[in-house]
């Protein structure tokens, strides 16, 4: 997942912090006034993204959410009744999780699977909460491979592997996605386990990493972006409300 | 040393791959290589060695399985991966982490290594196997060898006493298996014991100790490389073995007739993310040819033939069926690819609603000829994922059969597969050959060709430099493109 950027040039996160911000951009979306405010955290989260090396996803993501933005004005303008209520409703809570889902992304995807695992180490946290959540961060850029493979399994039984297809044919499409890859997910989750029993990763010793995970000024920064965004949000309702 | 004492075990719910009364004792620097038909339980021998049975794996088991006179069954997983270190047949999944100094140092974090300590380690490892250019690479842009260097890198890197491979070879090309005959010399060298479950013997008959030879789960014979070596052809065979040494594998001797050009391609040029990985491709085929088509891996092997099936949108040049122009639309039409992994293609809840699948109005005698033409009749009821690897691609061609194609696409259809069952594709695929289809084979597999191909195609640096006949005349090129040489399993 990591792109062909070496990762010296990009800004490098301790895993704790990362975790950190992730807690910091939910409760700030969660106590959000208005949608300003929320278009000034995705751009955060943008920024923040395009400094982790992943300048392309923050790019994408702040776009889509722009529109989104102004879909909901065009909606509070426009529309009246039942229609406007469940517009509404939905994009209420759309803002809400928008930011929460762009931020994991970057950190899923910038997180190695070790560092996740000492950092974790550090914090003492349980190995039977780690390991499964280790596999998960692992299990990610999989399900991109498998979906490669499925795409031309599809189209090959001349099923659309598209939103059209999901559309005209919703039943048989979803089927062709999950069948194959529930299968393909059994399989790796049981393959995947082996590998890292069989190199010990049950072992009770505190766990060492070759990259020396610790905190530094970047980090410090980053939570303090956050935090004064936060606090904005909390003390400065005046601003924004 | 590793010792089996009437040692019988039965997976839960399963009748094969179980064993019977094993006893078997594998002395400190020896290299034991197991050998048998898929199912005959030489997986299971090593899943008793490091210890994933039982504790993974569940059954019934008797006896004991000591390593340096331990009981493994009374050591917890971490302990012995310290002793015993796991390779395993799909590179894919054998992976932690994304990145591979990561991957390669994971077992000796796991062990609570002082930094400075898995620095080093992972430095030295580097060295001993000569993988400088895989250091610090996204694990998901490497291939199937590659990976496969990491994962044994990873064990390396642990320095367990004992090695345990299973099928290793299953998914690498022939120049990965060489390096990886190497690197079986580099820790035979360094007195490791080896214990590997193969089908391909070949690669191994220099390096092996002992051969023990299962059949249905009871070990039925012990060999050593010689004795193994003077069997008969016939007699191997018989015993459901591959090839020992592939300068005994030979392609027919002459040509067979082709009849009439059906397929075309004409300066066909391929592009991927904007990158040319093949151009100036030209060739006709007849119908019922069956053409190999190999090369290194990221030669554009997959790319030709996701292009062939009209997978592959960037690509220049014209293809052409009897004298039609066949635009990328026609050939998805047309075509049928039968993956490695048949599991992405299988969408239904049986075998037969899984060769209706998708059809508006399917024919069912049709369907019900072609379920007994390739003997899957009596497991039509079956859901398809319940099915032997075998079967699965027999359903997949019986797929590709009922939807009318006529161009059909194999990618590594003998991977992992035992004697007998390569012997199945082959006649399977001269089947398809006679009823006149067009097929192209990916793979690496030299004694597959020889019984399959009319001729082979060879992919290199963005061209196509050979167009080979499978044929007598052809034996040194063709040995030379996959790298068969008298070194090759013949030195002493």
């Amino acid at each position: 997942m990591n792109g062909g950027t070496s990762p010296r040039q990009r800004l490098w996160l301790d895993p704790r912090t990362k975790i950190l911000l992730l807690l910091l951009c939910i409760l700030s979306a969660m106590m959000a006034l208005s949608l300003y405010y929320e278009l000034g955290l995705v751009v955060l989260i943008g920024l923040f993204g395009a400094c982790c090396g992943k300048w392309k996803y923050a790019w994408k993501g702040a776009a889509f959410y722009g529109l989104i933005v102004l879909l909901t004005f065009w909606i509070m303008d426009t529309m009246t009744g039942t229609w406007r209520t469940m517009f509404i409703t939905f994009l209420g809570l759309f803002h809400k999780v928008y930011p929460c889902g762009m931020l994991s992304g970057i950190v899923i995807s910038t997180t190695k699977v070790s560092e996740f695992l000492s950092a974790m180490n550090r914090v003492h946290a349980p190995k039977n909460l780690v390991i499964p959540l280790a596999v998960m961060l692992r299990y990610i850029p999989t399900i991109q491979e498998d979906w490669r493979f499925i795409k031309d399994a599809m189209r090959l039984r001349d099923v659309s592997p598209s939103l059209k297809g999901l559309l005209t044919h919703p039943g048989m499409t979803v089927e062709c996605i999950y069948v194959p890859l529930m299968m393909a997910a059994s399989k790796a989750a049981d393959e995947l386990s082996i590998a890292s029993i069989t190199r010990g990763i049950e072992n009770p010793k505190p766990r060492t990493c070759l990259v020396q995970i610790r905190m530094g000024p970047a980090d410090a920064a980053a939570i303090l972006c956050f935090g004064a965004f936060f606090a904005a949000g909390l003390y400065g309702k005046g601003v924004f409300g | 040393m590793i010792e089996l004492k009437q040692v019988s075990f039965t997976y839960q719910g399963q009748e094969h791959d179980g064993l019977r009364d094993i006893d078997l004792t594998i002395a400190d620097g020896e290299c034991v290589l197991l050998c048998g038909r898929s199912g005959c339980g030489k997986t299971t021998i090593t899943r008793l060695v490091n210890g994933l049975i039982p504790q993974f794996y569940q059954g019934e088991l008797q006896g004991r399985v000591l390593v340096d006179g331990q009981e493994i069954s009374s050591l917890p997983m971490y302990q012995i991966a310290a002793k015993v270190g796991s390779v395993f047949q799909n590179p894919r999944t054998q992976f932690f982490n994304v990145d591979t100094d990561s991957e390669i140092a994971f077992g000796i974090e796991n062990e609570a290594r002082p930094p400075w300590e898995l620095a080093e380690r992972v430095e030295q490892t580097t060295e001993d196997l000569h993988i400088q250019s895989l250091r610090g690479r996204n694990i998901f842009e490497l291939s199937g060898g590659e990976k496969q260097k990491i994962a044994f890198a990873s064990v390396y890197a642990m320095n367990p006493e004992i090695y345990l491979l299973d099928e290793p070879s299953s998914n690498l090309d022939m120049t990965s298996i060489q390096e990886l005959r190497e690197h079986l010399r580099l820790i035979k060298g360094q007195g490791k014991t080896i214990l590997i479950a193969e089908h391909r013997l070949y690669y191994l008959m220099d390096i092996a100790d002992r051969i023990v030879y299962l059949d249905r789960g009871e070990i039925k014979g012990i060999f050593t490389p010689e004795e193994l070596r003077r069997l008969s052809q016939a007699q191997r065979e018989q015993m459901g073995l591959r090839a020992t040494d592939l300068m005994d594998v030979l392609p027919p001797p002459g040509h067979a007739p082709v009849r009439g050009s059906v397929l075309s391609l004409n300066d066909v040029s391929l592009r991927y993310k904007r990158r040319t990985i093949l151009h100036g491709i030209g060739l006709s085929a007849g119908r019922g040819e069956v053409i190999g088509v190999v090369g290194h891996s990221g030669a554009g092997k997959t790319t030709f033939s996701r292009a062939l099936c009209g997978l592959h949108k960037d690509c220049d040049g014209q293809f052409q069926w009897d004298g039609r122009p066949m635009e990328r639309r026609d050939r998805l039409k047309q075509s049928y690819m039968v993956m490695q992994d048949v599991n992405y293609e299988l969408f239904a809840e049986s075998v037969e609603a899984e060769c209706s699948f998708g059809i508006r109005n399917p024919d069912k005698v049709l369907v019900d000829a072609t379920l007994k033409e390739l003997g899957l009749a009596q497991c039509r009821e079956r859901h398809p994922n319940t099915l032997s690897g075998g079967q699965k691609q027999r359903v997949a061609v019986a797929v590709s059969m009922i939807c009318g194609k006529d161009l059909l696409v194999f990618d590594e259809p003998t991977s992992g597969l035992d004697f007998d069952s390569m012997a199945q594709v082959a006649a399977l695929i001269r089947r398809l050959s006679d009823m006149g289809k067009v097929i192209f084979i990916v793979t690496h597999d030299f004694e597959f060709i020889c019984r399959t191909c009319s001729r082979v195609l060879h992919f290199d640096e963005g061209e196509m430099p050979d167009d080979v006949p499978v044929a007598m005349e052809a034996l040194p090129k063709l040995r030379e493109l996959f790298s068969v040489s008298v070194s090759n399993g013949k030195e002493r």
